[in-house]
């Protein structure tokens, strides 16, 4: 991979063919909201785009990193108050989103520069503790409305397509981000990092900045889809964007997807998106425990999640091994 | 030691401790490298061994002592810092990452900016080495033989293209045969001018391909001089080659 010669760019436009699908899948989802315009169809991939987003960040630290964290919520949360004060204040909904990645990725640093000097399970629980401490205080803060919640008073007509394209324009940025790294020298040290972190720092990679670098690209993203969630709904309240469910479902998708690789996560968001959608209107008071079980069984059977099962069942077809 | 000229000395380690929580292991451990020599540090196990190269490399946290290399008092520095000038580790157990392609492997080994832009010639370097290598360049490390995975470490190590190369038990799990083509590569490695710090269990090997040996014993040098002369000395001899 990195022998090769030529520069990035054309070494990915040297490989369109690779590509050729996502380009149809980006087309198609341009494209559908015209062909079927009921809102609530378009609401339902809206909330989808935004999971997959959340969820292919959460990959960048969680997967190839291999920092298990469960303290998206954080930048979620701090993403969706930047936006909403920032809306209020008169500002651009679309620069509020910018500076809602900037607060979000220097938070990352605040939670990162200490936690990360955990490994393993250790991090995993200093992030749980991290998110319930910003969950009291939001509770607790008087400007922003404290428990009962923070409204955002947008001036303008409501447009759904703009908040749908606007979720589609930033899925397609996490995933080309997603697939970039992998294919980068920062990419190839977060996956030394996440298969033996004494070997890489051994070898040369700091592990530590390796790791804020990108717990803060994941942070930017899941902030800027806490603000685009923010504008949509108009009203956002403590529990519900910094919740622990929140950062539970933003793990959870990559997970039942398949950690570590570009299309896992994106997967998982569908599934989340969509699958959870319809047990939730079909089932509203089981509807929890129907999604556990499903966790608990492609944990069980198939811990490489949706994708890894499909390679499975694709090598079994094609007759190797 | 006092003879040997400051500037031919590549590394040297003063008064060394290191401790794991409360337990400390290296109770001031001295040693000095000359360029361009093979030196072996020998020694039973849990004596010390690789907590002293790791601790050289930066990986494990240094409590009191001095390490200068090149002139320069690294001590603080971390791991990072010091594979840019040009040390590196082939680690116990090789540390290979199992799920990444031999090349990728190696091309780690040159991780640092300033290594990248000769990635290309030291791989070929490598492969030149070690042809297996290069037959395998595209399956994954952890399918490869333990002889193969070894070469593949020290391969990855070469990357950095080091001016001291440490190796801890290159011959660990190996097949007599694999072990001695193993010492052999390391040899030639040698005599291409890099300069080698070795630790080894296998005292025999390591004593006859090395020029200087020191001998540790419960995080102390116990006993240091020219290889031959530990070869030759009594207790060594009884104590870890099974003479009587």
């Amino acid at each position: 991979m990195s022998t090769s010669p030529a520069p990035l760019p054309i070494r990915l436009l040297a490989q369109w063919r690779t590509f050729a699908p996502s380009w149809m899948i980006l087309a198609g989802l341009a494209v559908m909201p015209l062909l079927l315009s009921s809102p609530n169809f378009i609401r339902l991939l809206f909330v989808t785009l935004l999971w997959i987003t959340t969820s292919v960040a959460w990959n960048l630290l969680g997967g190839f990193a291999g920092q298990i964290s469960f303290g998206f919520a954080v930048f979620y949360g701090i993403g969706a108050y930047t936006t909403a004060l920032s809306m209020n204040a008169g500002v651009n909904p679309f620069i509020a989103f910018l500076v809602s990645a900037i607060t979000a990725a220097a938070a990352s640093l605040l939670v990162g520069l200490p936690t990360f000097r955990l490994r393993g399970p250790y991090f995993a629980i200093a992030t749980i503790g991290i998110s319930e401490a910003v969950r009291v205080v939001m509770t607790n803060l008087s400007f922003t409305g404290g428990a009962s919640g923070y409204r955002i008073v947008e001036h303008r007509a409501f447009r759904q397509l703009d908040h749908y394209y606007t979720a589609l324009v930033l899925a397609s940025i996490a995933v080309a981000f997603s697939v970039f790294i992998s294919r980068t020298r920062f990419g190839l040290g977060l996956n030394a990092i996440r298969q033996d972190e004494d070997a890489a720092a051994g070898l040369g990679v700091n592990p530590y900045a390796y790791k804020l670098g990108a717990h803060a690209l994941a942070a930017a993203l899941t902030g800027m889809v806490g603000g685009v969630f923010s504008r949509y709904a108009a009203f956002i309240h403590p529990q519900g964007v910094f919740g622990f469910q929140t950062s539970v479902h933003i793990l959870l998708m990559p997970v039942i997807g398949g950690i570590a690789t570009i299309w896992g996560p994106v997967l998982g968001g569908v599934v989340f998106g969509i699958v959870e959608e319809q047990i939730i209107a079909s089932f509203p008071e089981i509807h929890l425990f129907i999604y556990g079980s499903m966790l608990i069984l492609i944990i069980l059977v198939e811990p490489g999640g949706i994708l890894g099962a499909f390679r499975k069942l694709l090598r079994r077809i094609h007759g190797r091994r | 030691m006092s003879n040997i000229s400051e500037s031919s000395i590549l590394l040297s380690v003063q008064n060394l401790e290191v401790s794991y929580g409360p337990v400390q292991v290296l109770w001031g451990v001295t040693l000095s490298v000359r360029k361009g020599h093979v030196v072996s540090i020998i020694g039973s196990n849990g004596a010390g061994k690789s907590t002293t190269l790791n601790a050289i490399l930066g990986v494990r946290k240094v409590g009191r002592g001095q390490i200068v290399f090149k002139q320069e008092d690294i001590v603080r520095q971390p791991p990072h810092e010091r594979v840019k000038r040009h040390m590196t580790l082939v680690p116990e157990g090789r540390q290979l990452w199992p799920k990444m392609t031999v090349e990728d492997n190696l091309l780690m080994g040159a991780f640092p900016s300033t290594l990248r832009k000769d990635a290309v010639p030291n791989l070929s370097r490598v492969y030149d080495i070690f042809p297996r290598l290069k037959e395998r360049r595209s399956q994954l490390a952890g399918t490869l033989s333990g002889g193969e995975q070894q070469m593949c470490a020290i391969g990855r190590g070469l990357m950095a293209e080091p001016e001291l190369l440490m190796l801890d038990e290159p011959s660990l799990g190996l097949a007599p045969k694999i072990v001695d083509e193993i010492f052999e590569f390391v040899r030639n490695i040698s005599r291409e001018g890099v300069t080698i710090l070795m630790v080894a269990q296998n005292v025999n090997y390591a004593l006859r391909i090395s020029q200087y040996a020191y001998l540790m014993e419960t995080g102390k040098i116990t006993l240091d001089g020219p290889s031959e002369k530990l070869l030759a000395d009594d207790y060594v001899q009884e104590a870890y080659l099974g003479s009587t």
